[in-house]
């Protein structure tokens, strides 16, 4: 069997066999032409800013946010002679992107406030806190404005699963995530090696030299020669291999019974290769993410005026005009010859904007997740000195999800760790609670993990993006009919408004869709204004 | 796409799109669930959370606010991967039924039958975000 015939052998075409068979029978410019139709193209498709030549023709836009999406614009727009005026509801800039350390001040809409207490030099991203290889906008700017970088570990395999729902000796256990790998493949493997040398497999087989395939798979699960999974060195060791004879090789941690991984559902957190958004190599700026944002500001920080919150939007055939409250509470208002608005829909909907009636029935048309984060500053790096995890997730079956250990300063005294991420109701319920509260839960939870947790805390900053005014939510999710109805409304400008941000974008929730939508909508501005 | 499945598909173990066992408390239900934004009072919070108390769209067509729940809209998240048939069934019928509000209860059938028109059946959560 080959090509196309293949593709649907057992009735089923997925992807990667739609993918594979197009190479079989087009070579590969034919994968790639058809990935791109698709959506699924190596880097986020836009990898520089567009070239806005031919001159600005004296034109003025008003930005609505000083965010990843506004600065971008305003950077963009006002190198290529644009006048630019950004209109920011916060006294800072960065919109989403915002790092909490010592002094930081936040009140929710429930009215819970919150100094960060963190020691100097420790902070916690409470927003966008890493940076995938692959997202060029966003790198083209650490890179243009000098923010240094370092790696975000988002893959250990020295960190804990921990699982308390499944069911075995393994649940409700710390396990190192390597062990349970290496067990469950290893044991698959074995399977498959045996059944495969047995003649078993031979129908599936047929046309791939099976000999080689056995010696993958013997590879794969690091196999013993008469194809038994027995444990390998990589998983561990009770006794680390040392020198002389005496720890000398060390003992191996023997391997957990196939049963007892299975039965702990710990495997769920595993699979043949990260998801696309999750991939290493993993980035993060040095010092917090915000430092991303103080790279925007410091270009375009006098175009900025802080406190302004904007309360409408009108249009006329030959201009906008938004009015304001300004920082110091009075009326203001701006006028321009377009507007850029980068305010996140479940906020936008609630100003009165003039624009279409399609226009504004489809800002309905998107929901906002609810997403709590926490930081926690604990007064000594157990996980480090005790665990040896040096960054990383611990992934549970808790309502925390997960806990985070810190990628910046190992080795350091204190620590601040990421004690929840949730999203969805979860984020809903806990968010309810007051910040002492939230935090006890936190710090109850990775007790679970680690027993030197609850004696190391010592204080901690939580957010929840749903409470915080100004965005009501973590990020936009489209449903399927509100991508196919709402969002391409939106894309498209209405009369002089255009809309941008991550909700306008398939990088939903990231930095660079926020980027990249700014400069799609600066180039649709800038060409409407040479066309003029 | 929600992030719930565009990322990896590592399904937590809670059971989600399981059925509820016996219809729970509509009231602490809704004050876990629903309170950080509308608020234990049902008055919301202006200019970001709409009032449920008074609210005409609360005590209308059961379809819809049921829809709403299920699927989110206009800024309010989904909640299908998170509440129950039964939960949600209690709690609509607390909220459509305090605070003055004066309509009648929801079914966990009505439930049933919204999300089987919506095509909104509780996914596994991925186990990261962004």
């Amino acid at each position: 069997m080959s090509g196309l015939d293949a593709v649907t052998a057992g009735g089923v075409l997925t992807r990667r066999r739609f993918f594979e068979s197009l190479a079989a029978v087009g070579g590969m410019s034919l994968v790639l032409s058809g990935m791109e139709a698709l959506g699924f193209s190596q880097a986020s498709a836009t990898e520089l800013p567009p070239e806005l030549t031919g001159g600005a023709k004296n034109t003025k836009v008003v930005i609505l946010g000083a965010g990843l999406a506004g600065m971008t614009a305003a950077y963009e727009l006002s190198k290529a002679g644009y006048q630019v005026q950004v209109l920011e509801a916060r006294s800072f800039a960065g919109g989403r992107c915002q790092t909490a350390r010592k002094g930081f001040k936040h009140t929710d809409l429930i009215g819970n406030t919150q100094t960060c207490e963190f020691d100097e030099g420790h902070y916690i991203n409470h927003g966008p806190w890493r940076i995938p290889y692959h997202h060029r906008s966003t790198l083209h700017y650490t890179k243009l404005f000098g923010v240094p970088l370092e790696s975000f570990v988002n893959d250990n395999d020295a960190s804990y699963v921990y699982f308390e729902k499944g069911a075995g000796p393994l649940a409700g256990k710390p396990v190192r995530k390597g062990e349970i790998a290496a067990d469950v493949r290893g044991y698959t493997a074995e399977l498959v090696a045996k059944a495969a040398s047995q003649g078993q497999l031979d129908a599936p087989l047929s046309g791939v030299d099976r000999e080689k395939f056995i010696a993958y798979v013997v590879n794969e699960g690091r196999l013993s020669k008469d194809l038994a999974y027995k444990g390998t060195e990589g998983r561990g060791f009770s006794i680390h291999p040392g020198a002389g004879v005496d720890p000398g090789p060390g003992k191996e941690l023997p391997p957990f019974a196939f049963k007892d991984v299975l039965d702990s559902n710990a495997w769920r957190v595993l699979s043949s290769v990260t998801g696309y958004e999750q991939q290493r190599t993993m980035l993060q700026p040095i010092g917090g993410m915000d430092q991303i944002a103080k790279g925007f500001e410091k270009q375009v920080g006098s175009m900025i005026r802080y406190g302004a919150v904007v309360e409408k939007i009108k249009q006329s055939p030959t201009g906008v005009t938004v009015s304001y409250k300004g920082a110091d509470g009075k009326p203001a208002e701006v006028t321009a010859d377009y507007c850029l608005c980068t305010i996140p829909l479940s906020v936008l909907k609630q100003i009165d904007v003039d624009a279409s009636a399609p226009f504004k029935a489809a800002m309905e048309g998107v929901s906002y997740a609810p997403v709590n984060k926490i930081g926690l500053q604990m007064k000594t790096r157990f996980w480090e000195e005790k665990h040896h995890i040096y960054g990383g997730h611990v992934y549970t079956d808790m309502a925390i999800n997960s806990i985070t250990l810190p990628s910046y300063g190992w080795q350091g005294q204190k620590g601040v760790l990421l004690g929840y991420y949730m999203f969805g109701g979860e984020a809903a319920r806990i968010s309810a609670k007051n910040p002492a509260d939230r935090a006890a839960y936190a710090v109850a939870a990775g007790q679970k993990v680690f027993p030197e947790y609850a004696e190391n805390f010592e204080n901690a900053f939580s957010f929840s993006w749903h409470l915080a005014e100004h965005n009501l939510g973590g990020w936009a999710e489209w449903g399927e009919a509100g991508r196919k109805e709402s969002y391409p409304v939106l894309c498209q400008p209405d009369g002089r408004l255009y809309l941008a941000g991550e909700h306008l974008s398939y990088l939903g929730g990231w930095q660079a869709g926020a980027i990249e939508s700014a400069w799609q909508q600066i180039a649709r501005i800038h060409a409407r204004v040479q066309q003029a | 796409m929600t992030f719930a499945y565009r990322l990896a598909a590592l399904a937590l173990v809670t059971g989600l799109a399981a059925p509820a066992i016996a219809s729970a408390d509509g009231k602490s239900l809704f004050n876990d669930n629903c309170s950080a934004c509308h608020q234990v009072t049902g008055k919301g919070v202006k200019g970001a959370f709409p009032a449920l108390a008074g609210s005409p769209f609360v005590q209308g067509d059961p379809k819809i606010v049921v829809a709403t729940v299920l699927n989110g809209r206009a800024g309010m998240p989904a909640f299908k991967d998170d509440l129950s048939d039964a939960d949600l069934s209690a709690i609509l019928t607390y909220v459509r039924s305090s605070w003055g509000n004066k309509a009648p209860g929801v079914s966990p059938g009505d439930v049933v039958k919204a999300r089987a028109a919506a095509k909104a059946a509780a996914k596994a959560r991925g186990l990261q975000a962004h």
